[in-house]
């Protein structure tokens, strides 16, 4: 019974992830579903300018955001997120508290306040 | 059993499973990653619960309604948690789903993911081959004991994902408490910490495939009741070299002086090694455990035993008189392996309350409707039954046909996988 159940569900779980795979495969990627504006390169030292409640900036990922509207909707305190002004937040934004990165949510809304990408090497 | 006992595994993990649900209960996410957190956090609660249950203490045992039960209950959890756990990249992958396939899939794919993804899907992949391992049918038991330990590795991995993922300081007791639970097992019963130093004495072989081995304490002897069980090691003779695993045998005699014998009966590749065990021989014993035949009752009993399933009764019949009338059944294949038939055969000439009745099968298939009590036999008596799990199924099922309420009857089974 035991062993039945476990080759059942394994045997489920398998094929929802190959489900999942095929379906992937043939929808498209999520870089040609919405065409990317051209940004401005802007380097880490035009990031660290902006590093004040009234002027926030961010590079995550290799993307620079102006985050200086989304501050008061932040759900965390300010003294969580105020630090990360105008600098690499990439890792502070993986580990999100309570053991979690940011949802996929989050980073739909991330993506509305990208100004630019990060020049690499500066 | 009390309703304490009873009680006492689900409420452990109902609260092993609470306690970090309630932590990490997600606010303002989707329904899907709420779902995921929460499918991931419970099934680290359900492991937890099942990796307590692996601890093998006398103490422990009692409290929670015995070993036998604890193992039950350690495999029952253990399916819950990986059923759960594979819920968690699924639902990830759902909540991906909603936006367009290819996000799902970013959820699943090791190749778009960093070290939280890698150490997540290495313990699912290490929980599953364990699992397989576990639930294999035919794995001889030192096998399937090594692969046991693609579990362990399941839960190291399982840490590295929660602590990659960014931990909450409150939630690292889970991962904290189950590599102590994992570390407490290893030491205290895999290695013996808790086991206490015997010598073998004396070994009298009673049939081709049964030795009873008596064993002397060399430091404090443990104190057991007629009806309980030890978990013995074998180490090395002047001849002999013991397999060092420790394996379940129920007390056959109690002495005095602290002396014990065990009936060993050749069921596997360790127990055929210990027939050719020898006197001088030193070993470990782990317990006592179980309550089987601890609270006799004073009206008339119905004892079942299958081969060395009788060891049990032996040892009740062997340290004191019977104060109620007893009729025991000794099922067993042929007279040759039926190892203390002539003892049994003796007591129950020297007892008027001890009825017996012998019967060999040698096809193991007992004809149980013509060899157990009438119904009419059966009212108000209480059955203990010991022996193969075949057989103690068949015969409870029976006695319950006739008439017996579950409660007057109590069951010995060896299953510790």
């Amino acid at each position: 019974m035991t062993r039945k159940l476990f080759l059942l569900a394994t045997g489920l779980f398998w094929l929802v992830v190959l489900g999942v795979w095929a379906a992937s495969s043939r929808s498209p990627a999520p870089g040609e579903a919405t065409p990317v504006r051209a940004m401005k390169r802007l380097p880490l030292t035009e990031v660290a300018r902006h590093s004040s409640a009234g002027d926030c900036w961010m590079a995550i990922h290799g993307k620079v955001y102006d985050l200086t509207a989304y501050l008061p909707d932040h759900p965390t305190r300010p003294s969580v997120i105020l630090p990360w002004c105008g600098k690499e937040a990439s890792e502070a934004y993986r580990t999100k508290t309570k053991g979690r990165p940011h949802s996929a949510e989050a980073d739909r809304l991330l993506a509305g306040y990208q100004i630019g990408v990060l020049e690499e090497g500066k | 059993m009390s309703i304490a006992s009873r009680l006492s595994i689900p409420l452990i993990a109902a609260f092993l499973v609470g306690a970090p649900v309630f932590w990490a209960f997600p606010d303002e996410l989707s329904g899907w990653r709420s779902f995921a957190i929460v499918a991931g956090w419970t099934g680290c609660g359900l492991l937890l619960a099942s990796l307590l249950l692996m601890i093998r203490e006398p103490w422990l045992a009692s409290r929670l309604g015995g070993l036998e039960r604890m193992y039950v209950w350690h495999h029952r959890l253990g399916m819950a948690a990986y059923l759960v756990l594979l819920c968690h990249p699924l639902a990830l992958a759902a909540d991906g789903w909603e936006e367009q396939p290819a996000f799902a899939w970013a959820e699943l794919d090791p190749g778009q993911q960093g070290w939280p993804g890698w150490l997540g899907w290495a313990a699912l992949l290490a929980l599953m081959a364990g699992m397989a391992a576990a639930l294999a049918p035919r794995l001889s038991y030192s096998a399937w004991r090594g692969l046991h330990a693609l579990l362990a590795g399941a839960v190291v991995l399982a840490f590295a994902h929660l602590l990659q993922l960014g931990l909450d300081y409150l939630l690292l007791w889970t991962p904290l408490l189950a590599m102590s639970f994992m570390l407490w097992r290893l030491v205290r019963a895999d290695y013996g910490g808790a086991a206490r130093p015997y010598v073998v004495r004396q070994v009298h072989r009673l049939a081709p495939d049964l030795v009873e081995v008596s064993l002397a304490p060399l430091s404090q002897a443990i104190s057991a009741q007629p009806g309980q069980f030890v978990l013995a090691a074998f180490l090395d003779g002047p001849r002999f070299r013991g397999c060092r695993e420790f394996h379940p045998f129920t007390i056959s005699a109690l002495a005095a002086d602290g002396r014990l014998s065990l009936g060993i009966k050749a069921l596997g590749d360790c127990t055929r090694h210990f027939q050719s065990v020898e006197c001088g021989v030193a070993a470990r014993l782990q317990g006592p455990f179980g309550t089987f035949l601890a609270d006799q009752p004073r009206g008339p009993s119905l004892w079942i035993a299958g081969g060395i399933g009788i060891t049990p009764f032996l040892a009740v019949l062997r340290t004191r008189p019977l104060r109620q009338p007893v009729r025991l059944v000794y099922l067993h294949r042929s007279s040759r392996d039926a190892g203390y038939l002539d003892e049994l055969q003796a007591l129950a000439a020297a007892q008027p309350s001890l009825s017996l009745t012998a019967m060999a099968n040698a096809d193991g298939v007992p004809d149980l409707p013509a060899i157990l009590p009438a119904a009419a036999d059966l009212v108000g008596v209480h059955c203990h039954l010991c022996g193969p799990p075949g057989l103690l199924t068949a015969a409870v099922a029976l006695l319950q046909a006739r008439g017996v309420p579950r409660e007057r009857i109590h069951c010995e089974r060896f299953d510790f996988r």
